[in-house]
């Protein structure tokens, strides 16, 4: 059993409550395993994940029942489902409390099937927000398992794409910048780009150089433009 | 003081206004204590609407002050605009004022349901009255002595004509195939209504709330059809060589994705675009281009004859210019015989020549000053060199790497169109040397002009221009055949056209100051035979307006003769106006449109759409419901049950006595965006700062960032969003992303088909992923909308203390700058130009600030020597990869 310690390490130990959903057959870029964990889903050491799921009705519903054997048959798990929540509106609380402190990182996956779910989710939101839980939304069963697999295999990954290091090419990040003026499209940037040949020259063009190269020469454009190159501070 | 909403037309409102009115602009340049002076004096304001609301909520402003709001360009408004939270938190404190709001956009006014009513009702206004051009006191009014019209159809040549169809046939394509997606109203979807600009509105709102549905073919067509409109356009506007540039780069940035790109209409857009400006010959002549001609092996017998088409309606304006000065000296000279004074006022006018764009205005003004075959000349150097450059930026790609992969679809340039067959492909690598060789000549040329050489003889290896006069000549003559307005002139005009800059005519003023250039080009022209110096004739002092400027040129320049190069329907309404309020003035007004053109289909359409738009305001009008409130002028608002109590909420404090009133301290910035006045809606109430961290402080715990999906996107990309959660989870407990997805479009991401099979990661889920693991403090909330906003941010607030303002100000500021009292600076960072300046490459989160202390703007920063850089930013790598990249030369992707 130590190998399969091993093995769970790598792998996302997933609650026999879970059985039967089929959010699972779309866990496919990491292993799982069905073991004894009080959350959903055990994502790493300090991570773990439960999962509520919305339906076409006013109130969230868990999945918790697919342990009662219900399968994949969905239609037939929603009347059951239904009523389980209905006995149990405090779910989402009870779960929460019985995970402890026990992790840094407590996920609360909800799936929203359907439009019409302001209120429960609201209701969610609160729950999560004062139990120190962080609320993930999806809206399909490929997005929740994606969320679950990129928790896992991002376990220990640094931050840095977050850090704003994008694509290293020169023109990405030209159009990176220049596009961060509002109604400036990539076809301007690349007409600006030939007609002033580099960026310092770009924003040191005068209104009238703007508004002459090819499709900058509307109004919005040019003077947006401008506007941007003068000033660090507005006159609004 | 009445404030005013918009600043464009305030000038003319100014001028009408009695005199012994003082009106001020009233700009947040102003510190608080002086606007507070202003707003007591009575005197008419203008303001913009984030500064009255702001002043309005602290109380700069007292809301009981002001004699009345007037709020102009109406059709912009909506319930959660910022003009909505103003009238409302005006009429709550000042019943008795009046608000009234206009607009002249008429089919604006339309668009959407009920759209004026909804308008109407968000600013308490019972009135509408309207005034439609066919109404008949405006039309005695305006048609008891109207001006004199002078329509001139101008033809276009046959290759415009042929763009024109084709690009035509390609959007009714792109609209059949839209039509078969079945997701937007077939109605809707005519060429005739994809000319217009609300085209666009008109799909987006119907696609928006589907739109994560839609597969990638549907998004591209909203996107395809766009850009043909653009296309449209442009083949007016812009000159034959700017046009093929425009395209070329579009081909560049587009071509992979688009669709319409790949069918036969769209090769013969390109094909017919390239014919205005040159052509490829096979020709025997040896030209100087021997290095070219060992890369491309055997067969260099392909040289490049420039056509330079020019804009047909080039001519007919320096012919109608003519004219009317002609017919002037005519009147003039029996008035010095006789003591006529009659038309002196006449004589000195200047003619206003009104275009649609900027670069419109200052291309015909070179027109008449250069003539414009040094214009076509000057625009198709820039081309060439341009092509020049991508070619030798191309070479050290190739050493480099094989494969630069880094300029994604930009390899599209290079490779040809993967519709053509192999023989197609050496043409167009034929095409492709003989445009450089032609630039290669050029950039010769262009050399020795800049010698200062006077004297300078033209190249004389040029034989393929002599074809490219000619073919020119003809093909405008062509063109001409049923021109209505002084044919014979033209054609001797057209012959000489490089000469007519040689004569400059006094009234443009300008001498020629770049005589070296254009004597360079004059010689180099005279060595075509056709051309005999014609001299040209003199022509009336001319003002050029684009129309986008928008302010009320016909009031300050008081012209007697317009001529209208690019027709509009709101311009048109400018002038009735101007010409009966000047019933005295002889008025002739000139209207140019290219026959059978989208020009002119659009703006007869547009008439169509303004008469409509009256006509159905009308019908809204006869069954409008009105809330009539006991308080006669002040009827309150549907949405708002809670809008009065809370109103009276923010004096008394609480619609029930037992609730108590909620704060939420809102950065300033955030008053560009419809929350706060939702939140004001709910009964909270708004407390208007400057916020280091965070968008909205709900308790001395929770701290919110709000963003859009846009943004969202974003600020991830810019690497702000990881910034910013970092510094909230530092200094509040409870630290909140909040995601707000738009009303009208889906609550998601994406379609589970865009998913893809791996973690990737420039996916969103991998972002938000990674930021959680990050900060598992940090608390994500989802919000459907800006009302489910305001409801979360009620719920949140529940049994939490209230926030305290000067503490959330005083959040993340470093110590040492302190907080300035009314510090104006504070409220008015230009965030936009902010954002652009952090995405530069070098450019940090510690350094951007010692960069914005530096230097005033951009375009400073843009001079700033790289040992200047590294003082402000404290690190010589830093801004040695910023001016690099400053630096960088931008491959020209022709």
């Amino acid at each position: 059993s130590s190998g399969s310690a091993v093995q769970s390490r790598n792998a996302i130990l997933v609650s026999h409550r879970q059985k039967g959903n089929p959010l699972l057959k779309h866990i496919r870029n990491v292993k799982w395993v069905f073991a004894d964990v009080v959350c959903d889903y055990l994502l790493g050491q300090t991570s773990c994940a439960l999962y509520i799921r919305f339906f076409n009705c006013t109130s969230p519903f868990v999945v918790d029942t697919y342990i009662a054997g219900i399968g994949d048959n969905a239609d037939k798990g929603k009347s059951v489902l239904l009523r389980y929540h209905l006995l149990h509106p405090d779910y989402l609380y009870f779960r929460i409390r019985e995970l402890q402190k026990n992790f840094k990182l407590r996920v609360v996956l909800c799936h929203v099937d359907v439009e019409d779910v302001i209120k429960p989710l609201h209701e969610v939101t609160r729950t999560a927000l004062l139990h120190d839980c962080t609320l993930l939304c999806a809206w399909s069963l490929e997005e929740c398992g994606r969320y679950l697999e990129t928790i896992k295999v991002y376990e220990n990954k640094p931050a840095d794409i977050l850090q704003g290091q994008t694509d290293t090419d020169y023109l990405s990040r030209l159009n990176h910048a220049i596009t961060s003026v509002r109604s400036v499209n990539k076809t301007d940037v690349v007409n600006l780009g030939s007609s002033f040949g580099s960026l310092s020259r770009i924003m040191d063009a005068s209104m009238e150089e703007l508004a002459r190269c090819p499709g900058i020469g509307e109004r919005k454009v040019s003077s947006s433009l401008e506007s941007y190159f003068t000033v660090f501070i507005n006159h609004w | 003081p009445h404030p005013l909403r918009h600043p464009s037309p305030k000038s003319s409102i100014s001028r009408n206004l009695p005199t012994g009115i003082p009106t001020t602009d009233v700009s947040s340049d102003l510190p608080g204590p002086l606007r507070r002076h202003l707003y007591s004096s009575s005197r008419v304001l203008f303001l913009t609407p984030r500064i009255l609301i702001v002043d309005l909520l602290t109380r700069t402003l007292p809301a009981s002050s002001p004699a009345g709001l007037i709020i102009l360009n109406a059709h912009l408004l909506s319930e959660t605009s910022t003009e909505a939270f103003i009238a409302r938190v005006f009429r709550a404190a000042n019943p008795a004022a009046y608000v009234r709001a206009f607009t002249d956009n008429a089919p604006a006014m339309v668009a959407g349901f009920g759209k004026v009513e909804r308008v109407m009702r968000c600013l308490g206004i019972r009135r509408l009255a309207l005034w439609p051009r066919f109404q008949v006191y405006v039309a005695e009014e305006l048609e008891s002595d109207p001006p004199v019209v002078v329509d001139v159809r101008v033809p276009m040549t046959r290759s415009m004509r042929g763009i024109q169809d084709a690009v035509v046939e390609v959007m009714g394509a792109c609209l059949g195939e839209m039509r078969k997606t079945n997701k937007v109203d077939v109605d809707e979807l005519t060429v005739e209504n994809g000319l217009f600009k609300s085209f666009d509105e008109i799909v987006r709102r119907q696609l928006d709330p589907i739109w994560h549905t839609l597969g990638r073919k549907t998004k591209q067509l909203v996107s395809d059809l766009r850009n043909l409109r653009k296309l449209l356009d442009y083949l007016i506007r812009y000159d034959a060589v700017t046009y093929l540039r425009y395209l070329d780069t579009l081909r560049v940035s587009e071509g992979v994705r688009s669709i319409w790109m790949f069918t036969d209409s769209s090769h013969k857009i390109f094909e017919l675009a390239k014919k205005r400006v040159y052509r490829l010959v096979h020709s025997r002549w040896e030209i100087g281009w021997q290095q070219q001609k060992n890369e491309s092996g055997a067969n260099s017998e392909m040289s490049l004859n420039e056509v330079l088409e020019e804009s047909p309606k080039w001519r007919i304006l320096r012919e109608i210019l003519e004219e009317i000065e002609e017919e002037r000296r005519k009147k003039a000279l029996p008035a010095e015989g006789g003591d006529e004074v009659l038309d002196v006022e006449f004589e000195n006018d200047t003619v206003l020549v009104a275009c649609k764009d900027e670069r419109s205005c200052m291309q015909l003004e070179d027109c008449l000053k250069k003539g414009t075959h040094q214009v076509m000349q000057e625009e198709w150097g820039k081309y060439l060199l341009s092509k020049a450059e991508l070619h030798s930026l191309q070479k050290q790609n190739k050493k480099k790497r094989r494969d630069p992969k880094g300029f994604g679809v930009l390899n599209g340039v290079v490779l040809p169109m993967p519709r053509e067959n192999a023989d197609a492909t050496s043409v167009n690598k034929l095409e492709h040397y003989a445009l450089l060789a032609a630039a290669l000549q050029r950039r010769k040329l262009d050399k020795e002009m800049t010698g200062n050489s006077v004297e300078l003889v033209a190249p004389s290896e040029k034989p393929g221009k002599l074809m490219g006069k000619s073919k020119m000549a003809k093909e405008n003559k062509t063109g001409k055949a049923n021109n209505a307005k002084g044919k014979k002139q033209a054609d001797k005009l057209q012959a000489s056209g490089s000469e007519s800059e040689a004569h400059n005519d006094e009234s443009t003023g300008e001498g020629i100051s770049a005589s070296t250039v254009t004597k360079g080009f004059q010689k180099y022209n005279q060595e075509v035979p056709a051309s005999e110096p014609v001299p040209t004739k003199p022509i009336p002092s001319v003002h050029f307006y684009a129309l986008e400027r928008g302010y009320d040129i016909l009031d300050v320049l008081r012209p007697s003769i317009i001529i209208v190069y690019h027709p509009d329907i709101a311009f048109v309404r400018e002038i009735e106006v101007y010409k009966s309020e000047n019933p005295s003035r002889i008025l002739k007004v000139y209207f140019l449109f290219y026959e059978d053109s989208t020009e002119l289909q659009k703006f007869e359409a547009s008439i169509r759409r303004e008469n409509g738009a009256f006509e159905s305001l009308i019908r809204q009008k006869s069954s409008m419901m009105i809330p009539n409130d006991q308080d006669g002028d002040c009827p309150l608002i549907a949405c708002s049950e809670g809008a009065l109590t809370n109103s009276s909420t923010r004096k008394a404090g609480g619609r029930k006595e037992a609730e108590k009133e909620m704060q939420v301290i809102v950065d300033m910035r955030e008053f560009m965006s419809s929350l706060p006045n939702v939140l004001h809606l709910k009964g909270m109430r708004i407390i208007p700062v400057t916020l280091e961290v965070g968008d909205y402080v709900l308790s001395p715990l929770i701290c919110i960032e709000r963003k859009s999906i846009s943004d969202l996107f974003q600020s991830f990309a810019s690497g702000r969003l990881y910034h910013q959660v970092e510094v909230m989870s530092r200094y509040y407990k409870i630290p909140v992303l909040l995601i707000e997805f738009s009303q009208d479009k889906s609550f998601s991401f994406q379609s589970a088909s865009d998913l893809g099979d791996d973690v990737t990661p420039t996916s969103i889920i991998s972002k938000l992923s990674l930021l959680v693991l990050h900060f598992p403090r940090l608390r994500l909330v989802w919000s459907r909308s800006l009302h489910a906003t305001a409801e979360i941010f009620s719920l949140l607030k529940a049994n939490q203390d209230e926030p305290d303002e000067i503490k959330a100000v005083r959040v993340g500021v470093p110590s040492d700058e302190g907080i300035v009292e009314n510090d104006v600076r504070a409220e008015n960072y230009n965030t936009s130009a902010i954002e652009f300046l952090r995405r530069l490459p070098g450019v940090t989160d510690t350094n951007y600030r010692g960069l914005m202390d530096g230097c005033e703007s951009l375009s400073e920063l843009a001079l700033l020597p790289v040992e200047m850089l590294a003082e402000l930013m404290g690190s010589k790598n830093a801004a040695r990869t910023l001016r690099d990249f400053l630096d960088a030369k931008c491959p020209a992707m022709l």
